[in-house]
């Protein structure tokens, strides 16, 4: 009998961290990419509130989550992910090792296209990547199926005959996002009873039985050990049919591995995946009430192929119209209707399959839409139609130009008057004013959309203003660049590139080396300057910290510049190891259980120092003088000597829910509590260039908590153990700082 | 129990608002108690591509009895309800497309509702006005409670009574405070919000829903998405970001610091040059999202905190760019 269920309003994301919560995995590794994040955020909400125990693991990078993912399961317990696109593709590395060595566990993925030009919106450009894995995917086309498919999904998975990982996939923002009425257990109890105790065959923490996971293996025996999986996806249909059965009882709710509208009798079927099948349904109905013969079919399992259920529901269609979301290139479909005429062949099937690639980047589809799409399938059965095509796209107006831009800027233009010397061995600033330098030419341009009061360009901004002439910016993803770049417009004056936050500095240095490379050969001309600038959110500091070590240690001649905003505030607030002790974010929640962020922040410019490049500073806005002769340095030295690294503190109103007015007053305050101290280390000597002691500015460190909502908690006395951590830890790396500030060798 | 729904058994609401303002969270709600007091099927979502404050987003809800499976995933083209959440969309965006005579709108505004009608440039159509800002300055909440209560009032079958139960669920009784003032919010959205159905004007013409369109396609897409035209931002108008809040700027008080310059994230100063010296001259409002860091950090208060009602916006601003800084790249 099914066991006792409730209503709810949730979406597909809120809905597969309940499931995750009422199973209680033993460990989550993950990375935040939109649209997935969300799964990480509510399950540790749930967990803050006391409602699982599930350890979470922020990791560095999706590669990163993916090997967390991986030891956790080789370890034996129930393990947990959640991606999408760009992450998912970061991570394809270590699937195929998941699979082929056979440890168990679940990721959801929740569909997004795979940028260049970046795209966060819903398409299947990333699932359709990791059908060669070896993982078993299942497809939910809206937030019940994704609750319920997160149930089924490690029984199947952990089924003794299977022994395999999983993917529950599902759109991107139509089904993560959209919030409707659903069905859940009542009570944990029954979740867990359903999927049952997870006995691991072989685990690396069985001292009494030592194995070796992950040999090295070459032929003849590699191809046995594919050829094993390529049988138990053969099995898996079984199972995972059984497992459908078993939830039928359990919930009342029937799934099969392909399933059907009005195909019985149909003249033409649309084949497609995902949240548009329920569009597509609304308009059979209305096309039926015309009398015309229409049906939909979808698969809910992708890996195994169930082909001969596909065969079965669709063979008596005279026109099939295969929807890809994405596309091969092949000349022939994307990998759903690709498929879909393999199979069709093999069966020696001769129905006519039309394929159109729809719906990219979140373009959705609408009713009259899904009608044409029939009647394109009618036209098709006496006349001949493009087989492969793409649905949806705007042929645009040749007259139409982008929007009008600015002048590029000149020479004069980007002139700041400083002047900098380099007198024994340490460099000289001298002419900075902050009124003549409002006549220097902004390189950036109003007009984006950052948030009300937020600090990235008022900090950045400040840095350019000590930079004179020609600069090329690379951007990593982030809020900086998100806001910066909709297109068809640009807030940038001067050439601006973006590139993955985990691989920026890796291009730059590219970029500059194919410059000096140009210069030498004497294809530009040699006189001309260009100061290249790195610009990074702290997160991509995370993701990305191995290039940029990796720069840093080749020395090239390129300014590192990291706005600090304490999180990754583009995905919606999720820690990053640069947030501070006990804040509170999307990822570490505040309740009961839970007390805000665990670990101390990173201290980025320290790890910097440590690839003893010319130059490394930290600013502000608050200190506007500071900064700029800090970036007329940062000039100097990534110009003449090699790599420069900086980090600028930066206000987000939004996230750290503050008052957007008193941005600069909360960074001046994290300086002036020996939070966020302000020095440099120029040829490996260390300057504080501001004491808040000796300013006569210093203040509580509870005075910048207060300012800001995400730290209000950490003032309750019952938090003090917390406040006492976070203190000591700053005061320690200030007095160290400090003292070498004072030593004339450190 | 629904008053009208469409071909499809739906009673269909949209929001057009701008993020931060609580849309989303406020179609969340608003479904939920469909739910939970009707027991009427629900569905909401929000088509925004990133969450910041001050970008446009709109919310859609819709309702249907509960045999009536919601299927439909696209956004709402022909809404029974539309409500705006900041009256400087109507100029910013065509937030109109798909009502006619029969749509509910409701929107934040001082202005009454015939004014709305010539703003909106419709023929006909109950609007309901309610000032959501000044009740959220009085009563210190967000809007989504005082809409929402307009809302109930203008559609009748969610009760103020709904809303109420709602917010207790999601603010628990860990904020009582909080809680009472979005009581108060929700009872002045019911009680002052100005419900007309306003005389029919045949100057002006409904206009039907459109599919985004874009004038740039495949055939004259740069190649690689690229942007040739450098700083091409500066032609967008970011005023409908602000909050009813500007800085107000006194050039006799000003000795041209450059400090404002430093701290404003939109770069809105304009500083001049006359006889060899800098001078600020003012603020470019079309980019002024009135985050009011500039009158905070002035050290001489030459800039002060206005309200922007108030104020003639537009005589006041200072252009940053003119004809002759911009170009067009015909590469
Ligand atoms: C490989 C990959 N993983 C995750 C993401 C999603 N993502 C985009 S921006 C971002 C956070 C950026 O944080 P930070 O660098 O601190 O910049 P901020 O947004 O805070 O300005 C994340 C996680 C991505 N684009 N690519
Ligand atoms: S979320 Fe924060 S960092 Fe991002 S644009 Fe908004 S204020 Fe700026
Ligand atoms: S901060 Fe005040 S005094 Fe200084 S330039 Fe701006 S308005 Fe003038
Ligand atoms: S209020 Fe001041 S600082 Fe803020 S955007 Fe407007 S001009 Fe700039
Ligand atoms: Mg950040």
């Amino acid at each position: 009998m099914a066991r006792e269920q409730v209503y709810m309003v949730e979406s597909g994301n809120e809905l597969a961290a309940l499931a995750a919560s009422q199973i209680n995995y033993h460990v989550m590794g993950y990375f935040p990419i939109t649209p997935s994040t969300q799964i990480a955020e509510y399950l540790d909400e749930l967990k803050a509130d006391g409602k699982n125990t599930v350890n979470m693991i922020p990791a560095d990078g999706e590669h990163g989550a993916a090997g967390i993912c991986y030891g956790a399961s080789t370890a034996g317990g129930r393990v947990l992910n959640a991606t999408s696109a760009n992450g998912l593709l970061y991570a394809i590395e270590q699937l195929p090792v998941q699979s082929h060595t056979r440890f168990p566990m679940v990721l959801n993925v929740v569909t997004r296209s795979v940028s260049g030009p970046l795209d966060i919106k819903c398409d299947h450009s990333d699932i359709m990547m990791v059908l060669n894995t070896g993982w078993l995917i299942i497809f939910a086309k809206n937030p019940q199926e994704v609750y319920d498919f997160n149930i089924i999904a490690p029984k199947i998975a952990e089924h003794k005959d299977v022994r395999l990982p999983i993917i529950v996939a599902y759109d991107g923002f139509f089904t993560s996002h959209q919030k409707k009425k659903v069905s859940v257990f009542k009570n944990d109890k029954d979740v867990k009873d359903f999927v049952g105790p997870f006995k691991a065959d072989y685990t690396s923490i069985d001292v009494n039985n030592p194995l070796s996971i992950g040999c090295y293996m070459n032929e003849p025996d590699y191809i046995n050990n594919h050829y094993q999986l390529a049988k138990v996806m053969e099995k898996a249909k079984d199972v995972i049919k059984e497992v459908f059965d078993e939830f039928e009882k359990f919930s009342g709710r029937k799934y099969n591995l392909v399933n059907s509208y009005m195909a019985e009798d149909a003249d033409v079927i649309i084949y497609a995946l995902g949240s548009s099948v329920d569009t597509i349904i609304t308009a059979i109905d209305d096309l039926r009430k015309e009398g015309k013969k229409v049906g939909v079919v979808w698969p809910s399992v992708i890996r195994p192929l169930p082909k001969d259920q596909i065969y079965e529901t669709v063979k008596k269609a005279k026109v099939i119209v295969a929807l890809d979301r994405q596309d091969s290139y092949n000349d022939i479909g994307g990998n759903l209707s690709t498929e879909l005429k393999a199979v069709l062949q093999e069966k020696g099937a001769t129905n006519k399959v039309i394929t159109r690639v729809y719906g990219l980047g979140g373009r959705e589809l609408y009713i009259d839409e899904a009608k044409e799409l029939f009647d394109l399938g009618f036209k098709a059965i006496n006349e001949s139609v493009k087989n492969y095509d793409y649905y949806g796209v705007v042929t645009g107006n040749k007259e139409t130009k982008l929007p009008i831009g600015l002048k590029p800027l000149t020479l004069e233009m980007q002139d700041n008057g400083i002047e900098v010397e380099m007198v024994n061995g340490k460099l000289e600033v001298k002419n900075i004013n902050l009124r003549k330098l409002t006549k220097q030419a902004k390189r950036f341009v109003p007009g984006h959309g950052a948030c009300i009061g937020c600090g990235i360009f008022s900090g950045l901004n400040t840095f350019m203003r000590g930079l004179k002439g020609y600069v090329v910016v690379l951007f990593h993803t982030g809020c900086g660049m998100v806001v910066s770049t909709g297109y068809p417009y640009t807030s940038h004056r001067i050439t601006y590139v973006h590139n993955l936050f985990q691989n920026g500095a890796a291009t730059l240095s590219g970029i500059v080396e194919m410059y000096k490379e140009k210069q030498r050969r004497g294809e530009i001309p040699k006189d001309l300057d260009i100061t290249f600038v790195m610009v990074t959110g702290d997160g991509g500091a995370d993701i990305g910290m191995g290039p940029i070590v990796g720069t840093a240690n080749r020395n090239h001649n390129l300014i590192i510049l990291e706005y600090d905003n304490e999180g990754y505030m583009n995905t919606g607030n999720q820690l990053s190891y640069s947030t501070p002790l006990g804040h509170a974010t999307s990822t570490s929640h505040v309740g009961e259980a839970q007390k805000g962020k665990r670990f101390h922040h990173k201290d980025t410019p320290q790890i910097m120092a440590g690839t003893h490049i010319p130059y490394i500073f930290t600013g502000s806005e608050a200190f506007p003088i500071d900064l700029i002769k800090k970036a007329a340095k940062a000039q100097w030295y990534a110009n003449n000597m090699g790599t420069v690294y900086g980090k600028i503190l930066s206000a987000c109103p939004l996230n750290w829910r503050s008052e957007p007015k008193l941005g600069t007053k909360i960074v001046k305050a994290a300086t002036d509590c020996n939070f966020f101290p302000l020095y440099e280390i120029e040829q490996g000597i260390t300057t504080l260039t501001y004491d808040p002691e000796k300013a006569k500015s210093k203040i509580n460190f509870e005075d910048w908590l207060t300012m800001m909502g995400k730290t209000k908690h950490l003032i309750d006395p019952e938090n003090k153990e917390i406040l006492e951590a976070a203190k000591k830890e700053i005061e320690r790396r200030f007095r160290r700082l400090k003292i070498m500030s004072e030593h004339p060798e450190l | 129990m629904l008053p009208i729904t469409n071909q499809y058994g739906l009673f269909e609401v949209r929001f057009e608002s701008i993020g931060g303002l609580g849309a989303n969270i406020a179609g969340k709600m608003l479904a939920e108690a469909g739910l939970k007091y009707l027991n009427l099927n629900v569905a909401s979502f929000s088509s925004y591509g990133s969450e910041k404050t001050g970008t446009p987003i709109k919310t859609f809800v819709r309702f249907s009895d509960p045999e009536v499976p919601i299927k439909i995933n696209s956004p709402v083209e022909n809404p029974h309800l539309l409500v705006i959440f900041h009256e400087n969309l109507i100029n910013a965006l065509p937030v109109t497309l798909g009502c006619n005579e029969n749509t509910i709108i409701i929107v934040n505004t001082k202005k009454s509702p015939s004014e709305i009608q010539d703003m909106l440039k419709i023929p006909t159509a109950t609007i309901g006005t309610v000032d959501a800002i000044g009740i959220s300055l009085e009563e210190k909440v967000k809007f989504n409670g005082i809409l929402l209560g307009a809302i109930s009032k203008a559609i009748g079958f969610i009760k103020p009574e709904h809303i109420k139960g709602i917010f207790e669920d999601i603010i628990g009784k860990k904020y009582p405070a909080v809680l009472e003032a979005n009581f108060r919010a929700i009872e002045r959205g019911y009680n002052e919000v100005k419900i007309e159905k306003v005389k029919e004007k045949k100057e002006y013409s409904f206009k039907p829903f459109a599919k985004p369109s874009n004038l740039i396609g495949y055939e004259n897409q740069i190649i690689g998405g690229l942007v040739v035209n450098p700083g091409n931002s500066f032609s967008k108008d970011l005023s409908a970001s602000r909050n009813g809040l500007i800085p107000v700027f006194n050039s006799q008080k000003c000795t041209s610091c450059g400090m404002c310059d430093i701290v404003c994230p939109d770069l809105c100063m304009v500083f001049i040059e006359e006889n060899g010296q800098m001078i600020m001259k003012g603020i470019d409002y079309q980019y002024c999202k009135g985050c009011l860091k500039c009158v905070q950090i002035c050290p001489v208060k030459a800039l002060t905190e206005g309200v922007e009602a108030e104020y003639d916006v537009k005589s006041m601003t200072v252009k940053l760019f003119t004809e002759k800084d911009t170009a067009q790249n015909h590469r």
